[in-house]
C-alpha cells in the first residue's frame, strides 16, 4: 500500500493532499476544455472540440431527461450531471495516463509521513493518481449526492416521509446502501484498475529480459479505460436517478 | 481510522467534497453557463433559420403559383385578342370585298345606263338627222309641191316611222 503526502497527520482532519490537488487539476482541465469550446464556438461550422462538448452536453441532457420526473428537477440537475460526467471522465483517466511514485529512505519525516508510515509502504510515496481511486473521495461524492437528494426531497416533507416508509424496512435500508454502493462502485473499479496496472508494471521480467507483462499491460490499460469511461457514466446516471427519486415536484403542465 | 494510509479518512472525505463543490461552482459559473447559453442561442438560431427557410419556401411556392396563374391569364388574353383580331380582319375583308363588289356593280350599272343613254341619244340624233335628210330629199324631189304645213307633217310622220323601225 503506497502512502500519500498528508495534511494534519494524526488528527481527525488528516487529509490526502494528492486527492485534493488532483480534484483541482481535474477541475482545471474540465474548465479549460469548456472555455476553449466556448471561445471556439462557431454557429455555422461546428467542428472538433465543439462537437465533442456538444455531444457531451446533449448526452447529459438526455440522461437527465430520461430519469428526472419534472422540468424543475431537470433544470436543477442539468449542470450537475454535465459537470459530474466530464469531471469523473477526466478524473478516472488521470490515473491511467500517469501515476507518479517517489521512493524515500524509510527513516525520514516528510510531508506529514513518519518513518512507520514509510516503512509500511516500503518507502513508496504516490504524488499523482486518480482522485476517484481514493475511497474517502468517492464516498464523499456519493454522500454529497445523497445529501443533495434528501435536501430536495425535504422540500415536500410528507411525500419524503411516505417515500422512506414505502417498503419498510427496505426503504430505510436503501438510504444507507445506495450511497455506499454508489461511492464504493466508483472507487472499487478505478482502484482495482490502478492497482493491477501498478503490479504489472512492477513485475520483474522473466529471465531478466523477456517483458512478458507487456501484452497484459496493454489489454488491462484498454479495459481500464473502458471501465473508467463507463464508471463516469454510471456514477452520473445513478446520481440523476437518486436525485430524481426524491424530487417530488409535479410538472405544472401535466 | 486516524492512521496515515488508513483506508477511510474523514479529513480527505470532507475536504474532497469541499474541493469538488468549489470546482463545481467555478465551472458552473464561468464555463457551463456561457456554454449552455451559447448552445441555447445556437438552437434558437437554427430553429429560426429553419422556420424562416420554410416560410420563404412557402412564399416562393405561392409566388411561383401566382406567376404561373398570371402567365396563363396573359396567354389566354393574348389568344383572345388574336382571335378577336382575326375575326375583325375577316369581317373587314368581307366588308371590303362586299363594298368593292357593290362599287363594281354600281359602276357597271352606271356605265350600262350611260351606254344606253348615249345610244339612245345617238339613235335619236341619227333618227332626227335621217328624218331631216329624208324630208329634205323629199322636198328636193317634190320641189314646190310641198307647203310648210305638209313639210312639218312629213317630218313628224318620218320620225315616228323611224322610231318604230329602230325600236
Amino acid at each position: 500500500m503506497p502512502v500519500f503526502p498528508t495534511l494534519f497527520p494524526g488528527t481527525i482532519w488528516q487529509t490526502n493532499v494528492v486527492v485534493i490537488a488532483t480534484i483541482f487539476l481535474t477541475g482545471l482541465i474540465v474548465f479549460v476544455l469548456l472555455r476553449l469550446a466556448v471561445a471556439r464556438m462557431d454557429m455555422r461550422h461546428p467542428r472538433g472540440l465543439q462537437n465533442l462538448v456538444e455531444w457531451a452536453f446533449d448526452f447529459s441532457e438526455s440522461m437527465a431527461k430520461d430519469v428526472m420526473p419534472s422540468d424543475d428537477s431537470r433544470r436543477f440537475v442539468r449542470p450537475l450531471a454535465f459537470i459530474m460526467l466530464l469531471f469523473l471522465f477526466v478524473a478516472n483517466w488521470l490515473g491511467l495516463i500517469m501515476t507518479i511514485t517517489v521512493h524515500f529512505d524509510p527513516h525520514l519525516h516528510i510531508w506529514g509521513l513518519g518513518p512507520s508510515d514509510l516503512q509500511n509502504a516500503k518507502g513508496d510515496v504516490e504524488l499523482f493518481d486518480s482522485p476517484t481511486s481514493n475511497m474517502s473521495m468517492a464516498l464523499g461524492l456519493a454522500i454529497m449526492v445523497w445529501l443533495i437528494s434528501h435536501a430536495r426531497g425535504l422540500r415536500h416533507p410528507i411525500k419524503w416521509f411516505r417515500h422512506l416508509l414505502r417498503h419498510p424496512p427496505f426503504g430505510l435500508l436503501e438510504e444507507i446502501t445506495n450511497p455506499l454502493t454508489h461511492g464504493m462502485r466508483l472507487f472499487g473499479n478505478i482502484f482495482a484498475g490502478e492497482i493491477l496496472l501498478g503490479l504489472l508494471l512492477r513485475a520483474p521480467f522473466a529471465f531478466h529480459f523477456i517483458p512478458w507483462q507487456l501484452p497484459f499491460i496493454i489489454v488491462w490499460l484498454l479495459y481500464s479505460g473502458f471501465v473508467a469511461t463507463i464508471q463516469a457514466y454510471v456514477f452520473s446516471i445513478l446520481m440523476c436517478l437518486y436525485i430524481g427519486m426524491k424530487s417530488f415536484e409535479v410538472d405544472s403542465q401535466h | 481510522m486516524f492512521q496515515v494510509g488508513g483506508i477511510f479518512q474523514v479529513g480527505t472525505f470532507i475536504f474532497s467534497v469541499i474541493s469538488f463543490l468549489i470546482v463545481f461552482f467555478i465551472i458552473q459559473r464561468f464555463a457551463f453557463k456561457p456554454l449552455a447559453r451559447m448552445l441555447e442561442q445556437r438552437r434558437i438560431h437554427i430553429e429560426t433559420q429553419i422556420s424562416e427557410a420554410e416560410k420563404n419556401r412557402e412564399e416562393a411556392e405561392r409566388l411561383l403559383a401566382e406567376q404561373q396563374r398570371l402567365l396563363e391569364e396573359a396567354r389566354k388574353e393574348a389568344r383572345n385578342l388574336l382571335d378577336q383580331a382575326r375575326i375583325r380582319a375577316d369581317e373587314q375583308a368581307r366588308e371590303i370585298v362586299q363594298k368593292a363588289e357593290e362599287e363594281a356593280a354600281r359602276i357597271l350599272e352606271e356605265s350600262r345606263q350611260a351606254i344606253v343613254r348615249e345610244r339612245d341619244e345617238a339613235l335619236a340624233a341619227v333618227t332626227k338627222r335621217v328624218a331631216e335628210l329624208s324630208v329634205e330629199l323629199t322636198t328636193k324631189l317634190l320641189r314646190d309641191h310641198v307647203t310648210a304645213e305638209l313639210h312639218n307633217d312629213l317630218v313628224v310622220e318620218a320620225e315616228n316611222k323611224l322610231g318604230e323601225l329602230v325600236c
